[in-house]
C-alpha cells in the first residue's frame, strides 16, 4: 500500500525536472491550411485549422513536422505557459522526410527558451518521454515509454518514402506531432505518426536524429534538396545455384540488381544482372544489408545520409569481372509523382467545359477513379518507363455539363493522347493545343478507337455560360 | 498457393483538427421510395400446370471445379439444383452454369420423384446453354417437348416454374420489363437477354427454371437479384441457335467494337448526313469484319436493309427495337452472309460479310476454363501456369482489385499485345524445396526465357527446361528478381522426393495430359 504512492511519486518528480526544462523549448503551433480541392482545382480549398507542436533549436528556428505546416496559410506559435501567440513562417520543408523549420518574426519570441540539443540513437528498450500538444490541448502534456524497434518505415505525409524510423511504446496521438522525444535532457526523436487505435496499440514512431541532422545539413546552403537515390532495385542472392551460375563464392556477399530506372542515377552506369558488392567500401551481405556503426542496415543507409551532387562508389561484379563505378547522386524523379505533394496548386486546363488535369499521387487520392486503364499507367509508371513518352498523364478528369460536351462522358479519365496531331506530354500541350484556332478540336484518347471532337463555334458560345454557371475563376493553371 | 495476406495498416499523421468540422449526419435519411406492389397472386394457370406435368424436370448435379492455385487438386464438390425444360431431341435444357465441372448429373421427374443419371451431350459457354440426355432410354416416355415463343413484347407476362420438395408446382406470374442485348455470363458475350421482374422465392438454390407463357417456353432464367426481384432470362432466339447450330459451334462474332453516333458535333466533323448509324472504334485482326475490309472510322448505317439508328438498335419485327448485334451474333450462323451498308470517307458503301467464329489462337487469356483441368508445370518446386481469367477469379469476387496488378491488366488489355505474344507463362508459386533456397516468397512473376528461349505457352517452357544452360535453369522474369537459378542436375535427382512432399500426382500436365 505504502509502495505505490511512493513510486507515483518518484516518477512524477523525475518527469517534473525533465518537464520544466523542456517547457522553455516547447511551442505550441496552430495552423491555417487551405488545402487544394482537386475536383475544382480553380478554387483555392477549403480552410481548417490544426494544432501540433514544435520545439527550439539552434539559431532561433523551431523544428516540426511537415505535416504540421504543410498546405499552411497562416500559422502561430505559443510558448509553453505563455498566452501570447505569435506569427511564424515556413523557413524549409522537407516532405520526403516530414520535417520543417519554421521562423518568428518578432525576435522577442525567443527571449527566456532553451535550445534543445540532438542526442544519438537511443538504446533499445531504454525510456523515453514524448511532449506535445496530443488531442489539441492548450496546455503541455508527457507520455513515457521505452523504445520498441529501429527499422526503415514508410513516411506517410508522402506515401513513398521510408527512412529510419524509431519505435516506440508511449501513446502518441493526434497533436503530438512535431513534438520532442526526449531522453537524459537530449531530443532523441521527433514524434510523428502513429496507428488508429483500431489497428495497433502502444505503437507510435518518432523521426530519429539521423534523418533530423541530415535535413539540419542540406539546408545549410539555404535551400531543400531533398533525398537521393540510386533508382535500382536488388534481390537477394542466397541460392546455392544462383551464386554458382554467378561465378561467385559461397561466402554471402553480393545482391543482383534487378531494376535499374530509366532516368535516375545508376541509368546507363549499372545493369540489370550486375551483382553488387561493395558501396563506398563496406562489404554488402546477401541480403542487400552492410554493416554500418555495428548494426546491420539496409545498403540504402550509406545513400541515405548523402546529398545532391555527392556519389556513392559501388563495387560490382559484371559477367564474371570487377568493376568500380561511381554514381553521381541526383533526384528520384519520376518517383516524386507517386507520392503526395504539399504546398502545390492543382494544374487544369478547361476547355469547353472538359477539365484536363495531369495525374498525380494527389490526383488519384481525390477522384478515384476505378479506371482500370489508368490505374495501369499510374502504377507502372516508373517500372514500365511510360514517363519516358509521357513525363505527365493528362487526363479528362471533370465534365462541367454543357451542352457543348453532352456526348463526353465515355471519355471521362481517359488520358488525352493527341489533340489535332500534337502529341500531349504534358498539361502545357493541351493549353498550348486549344490555344491555336481551328474549326473541330479533335481529342484522341489512348485506347479509345473515337475521338472526341468539339466545334471551336459551340466551345465559344458555351465559354462565358459554362465559367459563370460552374464558378471558375480560372480556365488554367499550368505553374509547378 | 500460400495467400499472402498483407495487413494494410492506415499510418495516419499526428496532427490534431481543432475545429472538427465533420457535419452531423442528418438524422432523417430521405425515405426510399417503396416500389408500388406489383406482385401477382399465384392464380392457377391451367396451361402452366400441364406445361409443368409433362416437360419440366429437377436436375440435380454435382459439381467439382479445379483449383487453380494448387492445379493438380479439385476444389471440394458442390451440389446444384435447378429445373430444365424438356426440347425437341429427347433432351433436356438447362444453363451452362448448373453443370459447369460436373462429375454427376441426375434428372427427376416433378410429381413420381423417378429418377435417371445423365450426360451433358452439349454445353456451350457463349449462351450459357447445356443440354442433358438421360442414360435411361426410355425415361421422357409420355412427356412433351416444349415449343419456343417467337415474339416476345416489354410488358407481356411470362410463368416461371418451381418445384416444390414435395414435387407440387410453384408458378409465379411476372412482367418482361426489358429486351434488349445484354452480356452473358462466362465468356461475356453480348445476346439478346431478357428481364423480368417476378417475386421467386429461393426453392432449389439456384435460379436455372423455366419461364412459360401459353404453354411455350419464353425463356430460361439464369440470373435473379432478390433485392429488386429482377430475373435475366436467357432468350429464346439465343435457344434457338443454340439448338439449330451444330455440337461445338461457337456464335458467330463480328469482330468490331463500336459506339453510338449521337454527337452532333462528331457527326458533322465526319460529314455525316444520313441518319442513323454506329462508328467502328476498333476491328480486330481475325474476326468476320477485318475478313470482309471494315475498317476502324466506317460508319455501319444498315445491315441487310435494315436501318440502324445512332444507337445501333433496328426495328426487329419480334422484339421491338433491339441491336443490331442481335442480327449477327444469333439470328446469323456461322456461315451466313449479311451486307452492311457502310459509310466510308463521305461515300456509301455495301460490304458482303461472311459470319466467323471466334479465332481462339490468339487468346492470351482464357476466359473460362471449364469442364478441363488446367495445364501445370513443376520444375524444381516453381509451379508455372498459364494466365486466364479464372486464375485471377481465385482471388475472389473483388479480383480486378486483389489480385496481381500486371496479371490483371495483362487480362483487361490482352487485344492490344502483340500479335506473336502467345500466352503468358506465370511462375504461379514457389513449393519449396532446397533447390529453391531464397525464392520462396516469388509469385505471379511473368516468364520470357527459360534456358535463354523465350517462352509464349508452357509447352514452350516444358521443352526449354530440357535443355539446361551448363548445368542450370536460369529462369528470366519481366518483373524483380529478373533472373534465377535452380542446379539442373539437383532438380532431376530431386524430383521424387518433391513429388512426394508436396503429394503432387505429375510434375506437368499439358493439354491436359499428365506426364511423370
Amino acid at each position: 500500500m505504502l509502495r505505490v504512492p511512493l513510486f507515483l511519486f518518484c516518477v512524477f518528480f523525475a518527469v517534473g525536472l525533465q518537464a520544466v526544462e523542456v517547457a522553455e523549448s516547447l511551442v505550441r503551433i496552430e495552423a491555417t491550411s487551405q488545402e487544394p480541392n482537386y475536383k475544382a482545382p480553380w478554387s483555392p480549398g477549403e480552410v481548417s485549422a490544426g494544432v501540433g507542436a514544435g520545439f527550439i533549436v539552434q539559431g532561433d528556428r523551431i523544428l516540426t513536422n511537415a505535416h504540421v505546416v504543410s498546405n499552411a496559410s497562416f500559422l502561430t506559435v505559443n510558448k509553453e505557459g505563455d498566452p501570447k501567440p505569435y506569427a511564424a513562417k515556413v523557413l524549409y520543408v522537407a516532405h520526403d522526410c516530414d520535417l520543417a523549420l519554421l521562423s518568428v518574426d518578432r525576435a522577442e519570441f525567443f527571449n527566456g527558451t532553451t535550445a534543445l540539443e540532438l542526442g544519438d540513437i537511443p538504446a533499445i528498450e531504454s525510456m523515453v518521454s514524448v511532449y506535445g500538444y496530443p488531442i489539441g490541448g492548450k496546455r503541455l502534456s508527457v507520455t513515457r515509454g521505452i523504445v520498441s524497434r529501429i527499422d526503415f518505415q514508410t513516411y506517410s505525409h508522402s506515401g513513398m518514402d521510408s527512412h529510419l524510423t524509431i519505435q516506440i511504446d508511449a501513446a502518441i496521438n493526434p497533436g503530438n506531432s512535431g513534438g520532442p522525444v526526449m531522453q537524459k535532457g537530449k531530443v532523441v526523436g521527433v514524434a510523428f505518426q502513429g496507428y488508429s487505435g483500431d489497428v495497433a496499440q502502444n505503437v507510435g514512431y518518432m523521426i530519429p536524429t539521423p534523418v533530423v541532422k541530415r535535413f539540419f545539413k542540406d539546408v545549410e546552403d539555404g535551400k531543400y534538396d531533398r533525398y537521393v537515390d540510386l533508382s535500382l532495385t536488388f534481390d537477394n542472392l542466397f541460392n546455392p545455384a544462383a551464386r554458382k551460375a554467378l561465378g561467385l563464392p559461397a561466402d554471402d556477399v553480393g545482391v543482383q540488381v534487378g531494376t535499374v530506372y530509366g532516368g535516375g542515377p545508376s541509368d546507363g552506369i549499372i545493369r540489370a544482372g550486375d551483382v553488387l558488392m561493395g558501396i563506398d567500401g563496406l562489404r554488402i551481405a546477401s541480403d542487400g544489408t552492410i554493416k554500418l556503426d555495428g548494426e546491420s542496415v539496409p545498403l540504402t543507409e550509406v545513400v541515405e545520409r548523402k546529398f545532391k551532387g555527392e556519389s556513392a562508389t559501388l563495387d560490382i561484379l559484371r559477367e564474371g569481372s570487377s568493376l568500380q563505378v561511381k554514381i553521381p547522386l541526383s533526384d528520384p524523379w519520376p518517383f516524386a509523382l507517386q507520392s503526395k505533394a504539399y504546398d502545390e496548386k492543382p494544374q487544369f486546363v478547361v476547355f469547353g467545359g472538359l477539365v484536363f488535369q495531369p495525374v498525380d499521387k494527389n490526383f488519384m487520392d481525390a477522384y478515384q477513379p476505378g479506371n482500370l486503364r489508368l490505374d495501369y499507367l499510374f502504377d507502372f509508371f516508373v517500372e514500365d518507363g511510360i514517363y519516358r513518352d509521357r513525363p505527365q498523364l493528362v487526363v479528362l478528369s471533370n465534365i462541367l455539363a454543357d451542352a457543348v460536351n453532352a456526348y463526353a462522358k465515355d471519355f471521362l479519365f481517359a488520358v488525352v493522347d493527341e489533340i489535332n496531331g500534337q502529341k500531349i506530354h504534358r498539361i502545357s500541350d493541351v493549353a498550348s493545343a486549344f490555344a491555336k484556332s481551328s474549326n473541330y478540336y479533335v481529342i484522341q484518347m489512348l485506347g479509345i478507337g473515337r475521338p472526341l471532337v468539339l466545334e471551336r463555334k459551340a466551345v465559344e458560345e458555351a465559354r462565358s455560360r459554362i465559367l459563370q454557371r460552374y464558378g471558375v475563376t480560372s480556365e488554367q493553371y499550368l505553374k509547378k | 498457393m500460400i495467400r499472402q495476406f498483407v495487413f494494410l495498416l492506415l499510418l495516419t499523421p499526428l496532427l490534431a483538427i481543432a475545429e472538427p468540422k465533420s457535419p452531423i449526419n442528418h438524422p432523417y435519411a430521405a425515405a426510399e421510395p417503396s416500389p408500388s406492389p406489383v406482385e401477382k397472386t399465384e392464380s392457377p394457370d391451367q396451361e402452366s400446370r400441364k406445361v409443368a406435368e409433362s416437360s419440366i424436370l429437377r436436375v440435380n448435379s454435382t459439381n467439382q471445379a479445379y483449383d487453380f492455385f494448387q492445379p493438380w487438386l479439385k476444389k471440394n464438390p458442390v451440389s446444384r439444383r435447378g429445373v430444365g425444360a424438356l426440347v425437341q431431341g429427347g433432351c433436356v435444357l438447362v444453363t451452362a452454369e448448373l453443370v459447369m465441372n460436373s462429375n454427376f448429373v441426375e434428372l427427376e421427374k416433378a410429381t413420381t420423384a423417378e429418377k435417371s443419371s445423365a450426360t451433358v451431350e452439349r454445353v456451350d459457354y457463349d449462351c450459357n446453354l447445356a443440354l442433358l440426355r438421360p442414360n435411361d432410354p426410355g425415361f421422357l416416355e409420355g412427356m412433351k417437348p416444349l415449343t419456343l415463343e417467337k415474339s416476345l413484347r416489354v410488358g407481356n407476362e411470362a410463368t416461371v416454374l418451381q418445384l416444390e420438395p414435395n414435387g407440387e408446382i410453384a408458378q409465379t406470374i411476372g412482367q418482361i420489363t426489358t429486351i434488349s442485348v445484354g452480356s452473358y455470363p462466362l465468356e461475356n458475350l453480348g445476346l439478346l437477354l431478357y428481364k423480368l421482374r417476378v417475386p421467386l422465392q429461393q426453392r432449389d438454390g439456384s435460379f436455372t427454371l423455366p419461364a412459360v407463357s401459353d404453354g411455350r417456353l419464353v425463356g430460361l432464367l439464369m440470373r435473379f437479384d432478390a433485392r429488386s426481384q429482377s430475373a435475366e432470362l436467357i432468350s429464346t432466339p439465343v435457344i434457338r441457335h443454340f439448338l439449330d447450330s451444330p455440337a461445338k459451334a461457337r456464335f458467330p462474332r463480328m469482330g468490331i467494337a463500336f459506339s453510338a453516333l449521337r454527337d452532333p458535333q462528331f457527326r458533322r466533323f465526319i460529314g455525316l448526313t444520313e441518319p442513323g448509324g454506329v462508328y467502328v472504334n476498333e476491328v480486330s485482326p481475325h474476326g468476320s469484319a477485318a475478313e470482309a475490309g471494315i475498317k476502324k472510322g466506317d460508319v455501319i448505317l444498315a445491315l441487310d436493309g435494315r436501318a440502324i439508328d445512332q444507337d445501333g438498335n433496328y426495328e426487329d419485327p419480334n422484339f421491338g427495337r433491339v441491336l443490331f448485334t442481335h442480327l449477327t451474333h444469333t439470328v446469323a450462323q456461322v456461315g451466313s452472309e449479311l451486307t452492311f451498308t457502310i459509310f466510308r470517307k463521305g461515300k456509301l458503301i455495301k460490304v458482303p460479310a461472311r459470319l466467323r467464329a471466334p479465332d481462339l489462337s490468339h487468346v492470351v487469356s482464357d476466359a473460362q476454363l471449364a469442364d478441363q483441368p488446367p495445364d501445370y508445370v513443376v520444375l524444381g518446386g516453381f509451379v508455372f501456369l498459364e494466365l486466364s481469367r479464372p486464375y485471377l477469379q481465385e482471388w475472389g469476387n473483388d479480383w480486378v482489385n486483389d489480385a496481381p496488378k500486371r496479371l490483371v491488366y495483362y487480362d483487361a488489355f490482352q487485344n492490344e499485345l502483340p500479335e506473336d505474344r502467345g500466352k503468358i507463362v506465370i511462375l504461379a508459386q514457389v513449393l519449396p524445396v532446397p533447390e529453391t533456397l531464397g525464392y520462396e516468397s516469388i509469385r505471379n512473376l511473368v516468364v520470357t526465357q527459360v534456358n535463354g528461349r523465350p517462352v509464349r505457352s508452357l509447352v514452350d517452357l516444358s521443352e526449354a527446361a530440357k535443355k539446361p544452360l551448363k548445368g542450370f535453369h536460369k529462369i528470366e522474369f519481366e518483373e524483380d528478381p529478373k533472373t534465377v537459378f535452380l542446379d539442373a542436375a539437383s532438380v532431376e535427382a530431386n524430383q521424387k522426393a518433391l513429388i512426394e512432399r508436396y503429394s503432387l500426382p505429375s510434375l506437368q500436365r499439358l493439354k491436359g495430359k499428365k506426364s511423370p
